[in-house]
């Protein structure tokens, strides 16, 4: 029981301390901006509606994740080795594989938290872009600038209830203004469901293309995989080379398929190479989204699995280094 | 090990090692200690003599190169035998983002403690060491002497029976070094063992029974303190003020009978006490302290039997 309690506890605490440092709030805050105007510079939509603003937020979504899920696991491991607050943590009756583990679920925490809001900016932002319109008042192509306005407005207003947050009830900005930012962005979308893409009063609809939940669930996932890697680096290494080899994996596991897949049936070398380095692919499938179309369920449940083995796997690798490390 | 030693270690030997595992530093060398229940027992030694990496081996934070190490009767690396351990580390080691009151609750729940008793210690901690006022700004935003207090705080929220304290006084105020100085005595007065890491030799000199020199790695002294600073060729005579006639016919009485001339002078009183008083009558008059202030006691459940 204690050390389900401890687990919880530094769990909170590894969110808590993630989500209260600046670069967290500075890159998400970026990331929803960044999708938010993505309908507004992308002039030509190729006839494919909302395509380009979808592949670009999830994109977003995706780079940006990379660079959170590395930032926070070198942060909350490499760093609190480097600064001695965990040692100060295990000199506490709490074992090294609760700590570790409790880091990494701190992580997925703020994960979660980073992937609801580029999941949600990008919902919003697919709705706000060009698309064809045959509705009575308007036939042609009509941009949602209603909801483009709240969706660009909602970090500035959360940013502003933060600051006076801060300033009469001394709560902390940075983490204020993140859970303000995901609790605008659920409020827009939820509002924006009042009107019609055109900006008039309608009965409720939300209008959004359901198929880029699940998509965003396998972002979210894929950021899983790369926050294991993250922290199990974390546990030897700084955050420059953690930063540094999580982007090669990433850009391998993007090739995985094309550099040792297709080698893998003839070569066990290559198998094994295949079998090691993620393959991000099986976490990218853009293609099923045209037509309004979306990603099984059952085929993200697959997906899961494999980043729930994948990172399992890792992790025990992350433990095995973190158990034999001097806490100096 | 008897039921009296809380800290048994026996020929410790602790070498670092660099990249490639070749052998880099020797930490310690050799060490044997032995800490009694009931006692302050100072590791003094200069800047590098191997305290704080002896402490990091106590607590299983390194690992022992040879040598074997018991702590409350059990291996270092047992989680169970943190239950009873208190560690204030050399630098207060804290998460900057959290206020005082955020630290020691997650220490405390770190320990298991129930929320009602969470609570209690807690306020009386800050309490007692002078950061009420302070209690929900971060850490982060503290001045050293004030974070060196939150980490004196979180080293006792589990009521230890052992206190490993590494350089207490660092960083403190002369208020702030009296008031840990009186609070381990009161500890130990409780019959709490402590481990005092110190290179400030008057630290060690007020609080401590036992003490160990170490200069390099090595044991070099050891012993009862007032037994190993005892100049056991002199003694010293204090009394009040006597005229200069009656003062001459005593030296002169003195130099005929012993056949030296004795010293005189006027015994003062230490800085440390001056300044305790100029700052009582100050804060008599005090309207607004952003720092850390001057408290009265110890924290009452750390009094409780």
């Amino acid at each position: 029981m204690l050390r389900i309690r401890q687990f919880y506890t530094l769990a909170v605490l590894t969110a808590v301390e993630s989500i209260r440092q600046p670069i967290c709030l500075l890159l998400t805050t970026a990331c929803v901006l960044l999708i938010g105007l993505t309908p507004v510079l992308l002039l030509h939509q190729f006839g494919e509606d909302g395509k380009l603003a979808r592949d670009s937020g999830l994109a977003l979504h995706f780079v940006f994740g990379i660079f959170i899920a590395c930032y926070t696991a070198s942060s909350c491991l490499a760093r609190e080795m480097r600064t001695g607050t965990a040692s100060a943590v295990l000199s506490k009756p709490v074992s090294r594989e609760v700590f570790f583990v409790a880091k990494f679920a701190g992580i997925v925490v703020v994960i979660f938290m980073f992937s609801s809001c580029a999941a949600i900016a990008t919902l919003l932002s697919e709705r706000v872009s060009m698309k064809f319109s045959m509705e009575p008042a308007v036939v042609g192509y009509v941009t949602d600038g209603l909801t483009g306005g709240m969706l660009l407005l909602a970090p500035f207003v959360a940013f502003l209830l933060a600051g006076l947050l801060n300033y009469y009830r001394k709560r902390p900005f940075e983490s204020t203004a993140f859970g303000l930012l995901l609790a605008m962005l659920i409020v827009v979308l939820l509002v924006s469901g009042f009107f019609e893409r055109t900006g008039q009063f309608s009965p409720y609809d939300l209008r959004i293309h359901t198929g880029i939940i699940s998509m965003s669930a396998m972002v979210t996932l894929a950021l899983v995989v790369i926050s294991s890697i993250a922290i199990t680096l974390s546990s030897r290494l700084n955050i420059v080379p953690t930063m540094i080899i999580c982007s090669a994996v990433f850009l391998l596991g993007l090739m995985s398929d094309y550099l040792f897949g297709q080698k893998a049936l003839d070569s066990t070398l290559f198998l094994v190479i295949f079998s090691l380095i993620p393959d991000w692919q099986n976490f990218w499938t853009l293609d099923v989204l045209k037509d309004g179309g979306a990603v099984p369920w059952r085929y993200v449940m697959h997906a899961a699995f494999y980043a729930v083995s994948y990172s399992a796997g890792i992790m025990l690798l992350g433990l095995l280094s973190f158990s034999r490390k001097e806490m100096r | 090990m008897s039921e009296q030693t809380v800290v048994e270690v026996k020929g410790l030997v602790k070498v670092f090692k660099d990249f490639w595992q070749r052998p880099k530093v020797k930490a310690v060398d050799n060490l044997d200690l032995s800490v009694q229940r009931g006692e302050i027992f100072g590791l003094l030694g200069p800047n590098g003599s191997g305290k704080s990496t002896t402490i990091k081996i106590l607590l299983g934070l390194l690992n022992a190169t040879e040598g074997d190490v018991k702590i409350l009767g059990h291996n270092p690396h047992d989680v169970k035998v943190k239950e009873k351990i208190g560690y204030l580390p050399e630098e207060s080691y804290l998460y900057g983002y959290l206020t005082p009151r955020e630290t020691l609750n997650f220490y405390g729940r770190l320990f298991g403690l129930e929320s009602g008793v969470r609570k209690e210690r807690i306020s009386q901690l800050i309490e007692m060491v002078g950061l009420s006022h302070a209690a929900d700004r971060a850490v982060g935003e503290f001045s050293k002497g004030m974070a060196r207090r939150v980490g004196l705080a979180q080293a006792l929220i589990n009521d230890p029976e052992l206190i490993i304290l590494d350089e207490p006084t660092s960083g403190l105020d002369p208020i702030g070094c009296r008031q840990v100085k009186d609070l381990m005595l009161a500890l130990v007065r409780r019959g709490k063992s402590i481990i005092l890491s110190s290179h400030l030799l008057a630290d060690v000199e007020d609080v401590c029974d036992h003490v160990t020199i170490l200069y390099n790695g090595k044991k070099q002294a050891y012993g009862r303190i007032n037994e190993l600073l005892e100049d056991s060729d002199r003694i010293r005579l204090t009394m009040p003020e006597l005229s200069p006639e009656k003062m001459k016919t005593l030296l002169s009485e003195i130099k005929k009978k012993t056949g030296s001339t004795p010293e005189v002078d006027r015994p003062s009183m230490n800085l440390e006490r001056f300044f305790l008083e100029v700052v009582d009558k100050a804060n008599e008059s005090a309207v607004h302290q952003t720092g850390a202030v001057k408290t009265e006691g110890v924290a009452e459940y750390l009094n409780r039997q």
